[in-house]
């Protein structure tokens, strides 16, 4: 899963960063509403925190620019100005949901989990595809019950796959959710997180549908 | 239109004063004319008498005095008819008209030998009526002594003649005088109509249906009609600076606040930790609620400002609707949705989104919106809900915490409090009660009304 924060303060994009990453997201920066811009037009992120106070262009402009190019990822609206004038504003330029801040980084966590959940139409915080469950509230796997332990980029990749079950995905749109923008991308690597999750999870839920992607099965 | 101590009133007693002034000057001077004229034609009727007396007067042989010939006016003839001639020689009457019967002419001594005719005051008639006197002193061709010949008329007709012409003239001038006024009121009236025109734009302006008053005026008013403007102007500016800055300085605090949540959260469970952690939500609600005050503050008592309730409420119904995707909420807003509020959106926003927010958290999934109006000043926004609702004697503690701000405790937010110190700060209020229908909180907000 990968996220974009549009956030001009330096040390709160710090702090939102770590406590996504500790969250086993791909996360990108903007710090300004140009790049947030650009970034969400380009990029196929999962979700995006936006500030509404970005220098350089605001964010409801930013936001109304995506939604105008059809650009649907969710958003969730981190701002200071807190007033109803402004939700509603924020809802209705296409915001998925709206956090004033000083916020609890916990509750951002459990907001996003959800926006990308229902993204995906998935409605429970347990996913799970025949023995193998993932809980999006803390990242952990298990396979019948019995924990498996994953790296940042092998939890991302079966997290990106269990969102979007019962549909085939490539091995670039994987590359492009797993690893944020500025890391040395090799769409090659995915084989080799693919091949360790087979391993590791121990049960072949994994099809690879050959020259196109990777697929789990939809049925639980 | 026209008031005590008004413009009008005051126009119209000096056009009034004035009205009656010069006509009573007029009906004098014209009356006084008019007698002058009447004496005048008496004087030259009076002297051609007397010269007709004077050349019909002979000695006949018997040494008396008479006239020879047929005076013209036969009412020298006729007794006490009022016109009357007299013959003395500066003491003795020598002869007299038929008309003073047994009478004479009352003498004041011989009159001057200088062939003029000399006109005296007043004098009693046979009849006891006042009498006007012309007389000269004449030297008959015989060589006689010279002779005082006098006519007299009575003064009456002179008095009568002036009286009915003075009463005519009052009654004219009276007519001229209530036309006079008339045209004043029109003048007035006519004339007072741009301050009329500012008068109504004013209470447009008051009402809350423009923001600046609008119209040309003419040249006495139209500077105070700009500097006016200009006042309003440089007001809503100020207003809305402030809300810039008050806007800025919540976007200032809340940033480095949220720094600050967030490394405390990274502190753990210690008691320090916790301590922060309360203190800065404290530090978040204080600001938002004193900002949200001080703009209310300065929007309520602004210029009047009227927002129409129906598209905000339908606004927040579908954002509060947006904001709980995992709780399919059933909002219904009725009642009526063009009335106006006397106020601003925002605060109107803020006030029924806490409500909505609030039904929100505690309903089980019914919320019902209510707009109606409460009277001709007041409307009526009920949010009911069908959650557990608050008893009877909580609902006072919930709002008592809005008045007193040091008793707002850490973590409680805004709720109802801020919404109670909105309403109280337009002059509203909130209720809160069971709603019947639905069993949950009903908050009725009352507010002033467009």
């Amino acid at each position: 899963m990968r996220l974009l924060i549009a956030e001009d303060d330096p040390e709160l994009r710090r702090q939102l960063r770590e406590a996504l990453e500790a969250a086993h997201y791909a996360v990108d920066c903007a710090p300004d509403g140009e790049e947030a811009a650009f970034l969400g037009e380009t990029e196929p992120y999962d979700a995006v925190v936006l500030d509404l106070g970005l220098p350089r262009r605001d964010g409801l402009s930013v936001l109304r620019g995506w939604r105008g190019q059809g650009r649907t990822m969710p958003v969730l609206i981190l701002t200071a100005r807190g007033t109803w004038q402004e939700k509603v504003e924020g809802m209705d330029a296409g915001a998925d949901d709206y956090l004033a801040k000083p916020f609890r980084m916990e509750e951002l966590l459990a907001r996003l989990r959800a926006l990308i959940r229902r993204a995906g139409g998935q409605a429970a915080a347990e996913l799970t595809c025949g023995p193998v469950s993932l809980d999006t509230r803390t990242g952990r796997v298990s396979v019948s019950g019995r924990p498996v332990t994953l790296t940042a980029h092998e939890l991302r990749v079966l997290s990106y796959l269990m969102h979007h079950r019962g549909r085939v995905v490539s091995r670039t749109e994987l590359t492009e959710h797993v690893y944020a923008q500025d890391f040395d991308r090799d769409s090659n690597t995915i084989e080799v997180f693919i091949g360790r999750l087979r391993r590791k999870l121990g049960v072949d839920v994994i099809h690879t549908e050959r020259g196109l992607g990777y697929r789990l099965d939809a049925a639980p | 239109m026209i008031r005590r101590g008004s413009l009008g009133l005051r126009l119209l007693g000096l056009a009034a004063l004035w009205v009656v002034l010069a006509l009573v000057g007029a009906g004098i001077a014209l009356t006084d004319l008019f007698r002058n004229h009447v004496e005048a034609e008496l004087s030259r009727h009076m002297e051609l008498h007397l010269d007709e007396v004077t050349a019909a007067l002979a000695r006949q042989p018997d040494g008396t005095l008479a006239p020879v010939r047929a005076l013209t006016d036969p009412r020298f003839n006729r007794p006490l008819s009022g016109l009357y001639w007299q013959v003395s020689d500066g003491g003795e009457a020598l002869a007299r008209s038929r008309s003073l019967w047994d009478q004479s002419l009352p003498m004041a001594g011989p009159v001057a030998d200088d062939g003029a005719v000399h006109r005296r005051g007043v004098a009693t008639g046979p009849d006891g009526a006042r009498l006007l006197v012309w007389e000269r002193r004449v030297h008959l061709p015989d060589g006689g002594a010279p002779l005082d010949v006098a006519v007299a008329s009575q003064g009456g007709s002179v008095e009568a003649a002036t009286g009915s012409f003075a009463r005519a003239l009052a009654l004219s001038l009276g007519i001229l005088a209530l036309g006079l006024l008339a045209a004043a009121v029109a003048q007035v009236r006519l004339g007072l109509v741009p301050l009329d025109r500012l008068r109504q734009a004013l209470g447009e302006m008051r009402a809350g249906r423009v923001a600046r008053v609008v119209g040309a005026f003419p040249s006495e008013v139209q500077p105070l009609v700009d500097d006016l403007n200009q006042v309003l102007d440089d007001n809503a500016e100020m207003v809305e600076r402030a809300r810039t800055q008050a806007g800025n300085l919540a976007h200032a605090l809340k940033t480095p606040l949220a720094v600050i949540t967030n490394s405390v959260a990274a502190l753990g469970n210690a008691d320090s930790a916790r301590v922060i952690a309360a203190e800065t939500d404290r530090m978040r609600s204080q600001i938002d609620r004193h900002l949200t005050r001080a703009r209310a503050a300065a929007m309520a008592r602004g210029a009047g400002l009227r927002t129409p309730i129906g598209p905000l409420v339908a606004g927040l119904a579908r954002t509060i609707a947006r904001l709980h995707p995992d709780r399919p909420l059933d909002i219904r807003v009725s009642g009526d949705d063009a009335l106006l509020f006397r106020g601003e959106g925002q605060d109107l926003q803020e006030m029924v989104g806490n409500l909505m927010e609030n039904a929100a958290k505690w309903c089980a999934g019914s919320i019902r919106v209510t707009l109606s109006a409460a009277g001709e000043k007041a409307l009526s926004i009920t949010v009911a809900d069908d959650g557990p609702g608050i008893p009877d004697d909580r609902r006072d503690t919930v709002l008592a915490r809005g008045i007193r701000l040091d008793e707002a405790m850490p973590g409680s937010g805004l709720g109802l409090a801020i919404v109670d110190d909105l309403a109280r700060l337009y002059g509203g209020g909130l209720e809160l009660g069971q709603d019947e229908a639905l069993g949950g909180l009903a908050a009725r907000l009352v507010l002033p009304r467009a």
